[in-house]
């Protein structure tokens, strides 16, 4: 799947920010503004990664963490204060323009389409900013309408534009000029389930169809859960994880949750009085939590690296005859909250 | 355009506000005759040159006077993004057609030239020279407004530096520099030129003094203001800190 030209490759960026402390008391304005005191605070603090062609990469972290900024260096809009970027072998930071023409930026938070204007309006500027053909601009735009229902809203100006139709009117926008990479920055916050389903319909389409390299930053598990191969923490700054969903996953090792109901009696090999949940060892490594029991069912948590489910099943049905099981696989974002 | 009444009324208010502020220094004038030897035209000319070159940088460049939007905002962002030098789009993000500017500085200039043109004291040759003049100012005024902004890129917030280099200083020049103490005639021909934009020319074009050399000589030091906070500019960039999302 992974083709081997790196297409993004950041060396040990860095980006700090100095605000000037200000001071209490009298005449603290002048004061601030003479002073030579300054609070740097360090956004990023040394990140390296590359991504290759073709790759849907998920970019998570806590609020704060450095997402934005590290986007925003990645972009060409920051220059980070030590470190290289380059993408396509190019610095975004020497040669912006050209670099730029070459990637498609989303911001969730904010719509880089013209306000006032049609959606269409905004288009044919961005066509004629980025020296579209106008036949290519016209044949794509036919594409991103089909994959996106863009005619819905053609001629309506931005400001009209509910929060569903303008982030996918951002994400056209964003396509027009057939950009190698598209660096998403939360595109679907504060989005309907519906909305959002449709976006990552789209992401898919354009990772795996067209061949993009994508980088995401979501705060919503799903979307990285159901796009995204490989997986970024960023943390305070530093990278703390990276690598595919599955190796995080079994690297943070959350047990899941087994509901496994009786038929009739049975018998559970632990004191009636002792408190719960309780430890129960199988054998020297392997081991089960009972964390309920009622009348009819049980439930316990396993951790399924260590053991497999047959296995517990196995061990169980020794208890009494087992008439249904419930799993519940640990949610995706209880494993990010671990790593954060 | 979109908006017709606001801009007939913003034209008519600017006209009258503008002319307003010169009828207070030409009633002056007629009390007294003259300012330290400079006459009622030829402080109408200074006047008018200014009005027309600040005109002609703010219709251009009117958002780079008002970068400090775009720096607490962060909307400079959306800017970087896009395949076009920064400060060309920047320009062209709300061009404004000032028109109440124009129709007053021009007539004033108009007025001045049309006196001192009939007392003999310039020929027809003036008016070329003074279109001349006006466009090397705006160069100028664009440097020291552009370098301005720039600074916003460390201190964010620059209106106040903007009441400093900008206004103040523009209004200083609509007087003679000869009624400022030597220290402020060197501020305002050398640190904030602003006496390059109509003193200096004037000098020449309506006192004769020294020769054409003089307007290749401004031409000259105007580019070199334009190159240098172009390239602090550059800098300034480099130092964005964009906002938090």
């Amino acid at each position: 799947m992974q083709s081997t030209r790196p297409i993004i490759e950041a060396t040990n960026i860095r980006k700090h920010f100095r605000t000037p402390v200000v001071k209490e008391g009298r005449f603290s304005g002048i004061r601030t503004l003479f002073s030579k005191e300054y609070l740097t605070k360090e956004a990023v603090k040394g990140v390296n990664f590359t991504i290759h062609q073709g790759d849907f990469i998920g970019y998570i972290g806590p609020n704060g963490a450095g997402k934005s900024t590290t986007i925003k260096m990645l972009t060409g809009i920051l220059h980070p204060t030590s470190g290289e970027v380059l993408i396509n072998g190019v610095n975004p930071h020497k040669e912006r323009r050209s670099v730029v023409k070459k990637l498609g930026v989303v911001f969730g938070q904010r719509s880089q389409l013209w306000w006032d204007l049609p959606v269409k309006d905004s288009y044919d500027i961005l066509a004629h900013m980025y020296k579209v053909d106008p036949k290519d601009a016209t044949k794509r735009l036919g594409e991103l309408s089909e994959l996106l229902d863009l005619h819905e809203f053609w001629m309506t100006p931005v400001r009209k534009l509910s929060l569903g139709q303008r982030m996918r009117a951002d994400l056209a926008a964003s396509m027009l000029h057939d950009p190698d990479i598209l660096f998403l920055d939360e595109p679907t916050i504060g989005l309907d389930v519906t909305a959002k389903r449709n976006i990552r319909t789209f992401l898919k389409t354009l990772n795996k169809d067209f061949g993009k390299t994508i980088l995401l930053t979501t705060h919503d598990m799903d979307d990285i859960e159901q796009l995204c191969e490989r997986v970024m923490v960023i943390n305070h700054g530093e990278l703390s994880y990276d690598g595919t969903i599955q190796q995080l996953r079994n690297k943070i090792g959350l047990p899941t949750l087994f509901r496994v109901t009786f038929n009739g009696e049975f018998k559970v090999p632990v004191d009636d009085h002792c408190q719960l949940p309780v430890t129960l060892p199988l054998s020297i490594t392997e081991t089960i939590r009972i964390m309920e029991i009622s009348d009819q069912s049980i439930n316990i948590e396993a951790n399924r690296q260590e053991l497999k489910a047959m296995d517990i099943l196995r061990y169980m049905s020794h208890w009494g005859e087992i008439v249904d099981i419930h799993m519940e696989e640990p949610l995706f974002e209880d494993i990010i909250h671990r790593v954060y | 355009m979109q908006y017709k009444l606001n801009f007939t009324l913003a034209s008519i208010l600017a006209a009258l506000i503008q002319i307003a502020e010169f009828l207070m220094i030409a009633i002056v004038l007629y009390k007294f005759g003259d300012i330290k030897g400079w006459s009622l035209y030829e402080v109408g000319y200074l006047f008018g040159v200014m009005t027309l070159s600040k005109t002609i940088y703010r219709t251009l460049a009117s958002d780079v006077h008002h970068l400090e939007n775009y720096l607490v905002n962060g909307e400079l962002d959306q800017l970087l993004t896009r395949p076009v030098p920064i400060l060309l789009a920047l320009m062209s993000q709300n061009f404004r057609l000032m028109f109440g500017e124009v129709l007053q500085g021009g007539f004033i200039l108009c007025w001045a030239m049309n006196g001192m043109i009939h007392s003999g004291q310039v020929t027809w040759i003036a008016i070329p020279y003074t279109l001349f003049s006006i466009g090397t100012g705006a160069i100028v005024l664009f440097s020291i407004g552009l370098a301005t902004a720039t600074v916003g890129f460390w201190i964010t917030r620059i209106s106040e530096l903007q009441t400093l280099t900008e206004d103040a200083s523009h209004a200083a020049a609509r007087y003679p520099l000869v009624l400022y103490p030597t220290w402020l005639q060197s501020i305002l021909l050398v640190i904030i030129p602003v006496g390059l934009v109509n003193y200096i020319p004037a000098l020449f074009i309506l006192r004769g003094q020294w020769g054409v050399w003089v307007l290749f000589g401004i031409t000259a030091a105007a580019l070199f203001c334009l190159a240098c906070s172009l390239r602090f500019w550059k800098f300034g960039l480099t130092k964005y800190q964009s906002t938090g999302s």
